[in-house]
């Protein structure tokens, strides 16, 4: 499908400029999806079993919750592609909640946070994350030498990984405080 | 959790307190299912709130929330009564059980009907089903974990397991349904203010044990301290940091310590804890706010700041790779997805580059050079080696990220009841449940199981309280030691002045130079490795405590929330004193109590809990189309009674109030899961703070596709006596029609 119908079909456009759109792809026709004869053509039988030659599989858990379940997540020149069960894993046996069928999903969001932003007079703002780093390392800095390190608190979570919880307890250490924590008290 | 999902297949019967796995932890529920299917197995569901796990039960309780503790001591009474416990376990493997069976003689079924607000019929016929049918397994979530008597919930559920002799068994234990994939994990190298990874306490010399296991000078660690006696003072938590930036104010709780300037959160949906009131006026007033999240954490919507708020993409779990550890304390190796997405980075790249920037980089990653004397590090197996050379408490010795690798990529070669492995893992459980003594260890897939030999993951209870109380012997009773084990009774915790006496072993000059003064800090791990061949515990063989002299509460007592429904059990049941100074913050609880008989004019219970579609603080999953449109509206259950007598409809908007005056607007849902004397709403939104749309402050692009009040602007006061955990699911609220 081209960049134009793309558009075309989202929800912004209304169904009368579709048709219009759709009215000009079909006038200039040749590539055009709409003028299909002699362009398209049927998906061979080896292309419908397997639409994303040359991936590979990867075995990874669930972020959901504790139960683990595995997940193959199948991947394409970098791509997350397609999501499939894990039919031998030793808990789940190829069970998936919706969360956990959704992961995909998840990691493919477009409302994902794509950059590093500040807020600035009460503006959003896009900054690099050198400025980032930059910027809030001098200010801890100062808070730092001016109240003590006892003046941050580091709010870690259990939906980091075993080593990265570690790092960041060791982080809260090496700045020189206690005030840390995370979710799970008892 | 002492046992595991699969594991719950061998139980006779289930008892499940404050969870709800069916939509919680649908696949980890599939366990249950099966041992019902299977096992003949009776599912009992004690909750406040006929759930989605409580309508697959075969026996279910109403209970009234915040009285866990009165319906297990009406079980406890009749088990006593009837004969049902198992007395020489108990003799042999438990301390202080007698003053629980004297607190229990007073819970009759009519007493506990009473104050449970479940009939005596059914506390009977609960109780003869469970106590009959073993082994039993229990189950709890937050449920009954997040009251103000929090800690004496979930020490009585192990009780009622000890004294029906359920404990160390197969199908048997406390199986505690962790929330997020890596509470267990990240709990393990904790991420809390009052201790080390490892559950290590915040002492001079657990301090100077990590300093030399990270290669790092004592007294340089100490200097980045304010002093050494803030290197020891526990710091705030999550539950009540807000009090730290709001000290002083009126009206708010004083402080010990220094005030917050500075917050930095990662991965955390702040937006979920309770007093989001409270939350937000804290990040207000901070100076700064550092905010690392694959979404936008919603703290940044909340906040009125203007200035000096950060929000940093992160990565998720699949643009990474690492250890998660499972509910049952297996550890399950993730490999990565793909490279981080867009511009974010991931959660350790973020800590090592401000690590650089604030001048302690090279002490920071040092601990993963160590092992091999390396020049360069690679993340995280460096660190999953570090992690397995340093802790021992729980025994993470065995948790190698070569040998995680390949139980990921032997999935298929073990079994699902057992987790027992074949062909290539033979000898081994899957995902090396801790204790994992050693490299060569088998993990434990059932704690406290003396059937087993140590080294194929039996032991007893852990000697840790000395050796004898009141005049009481804590080790271990004749005869129940581990299988296989060179000393057949109970003994000391092993240290390197009694270990050739208790082992009946003689150590070469050589081994006795090299090993550390006990097993906690022994990183030549001799000890641990001597143990295994005399099939001794490291950690000794000693009694469970039922009592716990240092805590308010040595057996554990019921007392009523802080703001109960019911002012006569208030004073029958009154809570604690205000706790001064706990975790750096005055805490209240007979003040709040006593203020006013709070149902007076908040009649109706408040409970709150999760969807079957989202988890968490929720954006994760309200970040997702699909998910997010299966509850497109933050909504209330609420009985059609109810729902009447405030002239409140279905499907139109109601309002609730907390004792803390502040409100939410939601959505009515005729619900019959709820009673007309409470109501259920979902933690998972937020976005919207009382009545008033916060949408238009996302960044454009990253607003979720569903947004909604925070059900924690609403839960009350209260905060567990030792853990400082919020009483989310005790309190009381006002409704009308919006």
């Amino acid at each position: 499908m081209n960049r134009d119908t793309q558009k075309a079909l989202s929800t912004k456009v209304g169904r009368r400029s579709f048709l219009k759109m759709a009215g000009i792809a079909g006038a200039f026709g040749a590539t055009s999806m709409v003028s299909a004869a002699g362009v398209t053509r049927a998906a061979t039988e080896e292309e419908v079993k397997n639409p994303f030659p040359g991936s590979k599989s990867v075995k990874t858990v669930c972020t959901a919750c504790s139960v683990g379940c595995g997940i193959i997540a199948e991947v394409q020149n970098g791509v997350w592609v397609r999501q499939e069960v894990a039919q031998d894993h030793p808990v789940s046996l190829g069970g998936h909640c919706c969360k956990g069928a959704d992961m995909i999903d998840m990691v493919r969001s477009e409302v994902r946070l794509k950059h590093p932003m500040v807020k600035e007079g009460g503006k959003w703002k896009r900054i690099s994350w050198d400025t980032a780093y930059e910027r809030i390392s001098s200010k801890l800095k100062s808070i730092r030498e001016k109240e003590g390190p006892d003046a941050t608190i580091f709010l870690g979570s259990a939906k980091m990984g075993t080593e990265q919880a570690y790092y960041f307890r060791k982080f809260a250490a090496m700045y020189g405080t206690n005030n840390i924590d995370h979710q799970a008290r008892i | 959790m002492t046992n595991h999902l699969g594991d719950i297949q061998n139980a006779k019967a289930i008892i499940i307190f404050g969870a709800n796995p069916a939509v919680n932890h649908p696949v980890g529920f599939g366990h249950f299912l099966k041992a019902k299917e299977r096992n003949n197995a009776q599912i009992i569901v004690v909750d406040p709130r006929m759930t989605k796990t409580a309508a697959k039960a075969d026996l279910y309780a109403q209970i009234r929330p915040g009285t866990d503790i009165p319906f297990m001591y009406g079980m406890l009474h009749l088990i006593f009564k009837n004969g049902w416990h198992k007395k020489e376990f108990i003799k042999d493997r438990v301390f202080g059980m007698d003053e629980v069976m004297k607190e229990a003689e007073k819970w009759t079924p009519e007493k506990t009907a009473d104050v449970t607000g479940v009939s005596k019929e059914l506390i009977i016929q609960i109780t003869t089903a469970y106590a009959k049918a073993t082994p039993g397994t229990l189950i709890w979530a937050m449920g009954l974990t997040q009251h103000t008597i929090g800690s004496s919930n979930t020490r009585l559920a192990p009780i009622v397991q000890l004294a029906l002799g359920n404990m160390g068994e197969e199908g048997g234990g406390t199986n505690i349904l962790r929330g997020h994939d890596n509470v267990q994990g990240a709990t393990d190298m904790c991420c809390l203010s009052h201790t080390l990874p490892g559950y290590y306490g915040l002492s001079k010399g657990s301090w100077g044990y990590f300093a030399k296991s990270w290669g790092v000078d004592f007294d340089w660690l100490k200097g980045r301290f304010q002093d050494e006696k803030m290197m020891s003072t526990k710091g705030y938590t999550l539950a009540k940091w807000y009090s730290g930036v709001l000290a002083g104010k009126p009206g708010e709780d004083k402080i010990h310590g220094t005030p917050l300037k500075a917050l930095f959160v990662m991965g955390n949906g702040i937006t979920s804890i309770s007093q989001q009131a409270k939350v937000k006026e804290a990040l207000d007033n901070l100076e700064l706010i550092v905010l690392a999240d694959p979404f936008v954490n919603e703290a940044a919507i909340l906040t009125d700041k203007q200035d000096d708020v950060f929000i940093l993409p992160a990565a998720t779990q699949f643009e990474t790779s690492g250890s998660v550890t499972a509910t049952n304390r297996s550890a399950q190796w993730r490999s990565k997805v793909v490279d981080p997405m867009y511009e974010s980075k991931t959660d350790h790249e973020i800590m090592f580059d401000l690590a650089k920037k604030l001048g302690f980089y090279d002490e920071y990653v040092k601990g993963m050079l160590m092992k091999e004397n390396k020049k360069e590090f690679t993340f995280p197996e460096d660190a999953t080696d570090e992690i397995a050379r340093i802790i021992k408490t729980i025994g993470l010795t065995g948790w190698t990220a070569e040998r995680l690798k390949k139980h990921q990529e032997n999935w298929h070669m073990f079994d699902e009841v057992s987790l027992r492995g074949f062909g290539p893992m033979k000898g081994e459980y899957y995902g090396l449940p801790w204790p994992c003594w050693t490299e060569g260890h088998s993990g434990s897939p059932v704690l406290y199981d003396i059937h087993r030999p140590v080294k194929e993951g039996g032991m007893g209870f852990r000697n840790r309280f000395g050796l004898e109380h009141d005049g009481v012997d804590l080790l271990a009773g004749k005869g129940s030691a581990p299988a296989h084990s060179a000393n057949k009774d109970g003994y000391a915790e092993i240290t390197a002045k009694n270990i050739e006496e208790v082992l009946g072993i003689t150590l070469t000059a050589d081994e006795k130079a090299k090993i550390g003064k006990n097993w906690k800090v022994d990183t030549s791990n001799i000890i641990a490795e001597k143990c295994m061949e005399a099939g001794i515990a490291p950690y000794g063989n000693a009694k469970a405590r039922a009592k716990v002299w240092t805590f308010p509460d040595p057996i554990p007592m019921h007392r009523e929330p802080l703001h109960s429904p019911r002012p006569d059990l208030v004073k029958e049941y009154p809570t604690y004193a205000d706790k001064p100074n706990h975790y750096r913050t005055d805490t209240k609880y007979a003040s709040v109590q006593n203020e006013k008989d709070w149902s007076k004019e908040f009649p109706i219970n408040l409970i709150t809990g999760r969807l079957v579609n989202l988890n968490g603080a929720g954006m994760e999953n309200r970040a997702s189309k699909y998910l997010a449109k299966l509850t497109p509206d933050m909504f209330c259950d609420i009985h059609p009674d109810l729902a009447y007598e405030h002239g409140i409809r279905n499907g139109r908007m109601m309002w609730i109030h907390s004792p803390e005056g502040t409100k939410i607007k939601v959505k009515a849902k005729f619900s019959y899961s709820v009673g007309s004397d409470r109501v259920f709403i979902p933690f998972h939104f937020a976005g919207v703070f009382q009545g008033k749309d916060l949408s238009d402050r996302y960044p454009e692009g990253t607003a979720p596709y569903s947004t909604g009040e925070s059900a924690n602007t609403v839960t009350n006061y209260g905060y567990d006596i030792i853990t400082q955990i919020p009483e989310t699911k005790g309190g009381l609220c006002r409704i009308e029609k919006a």
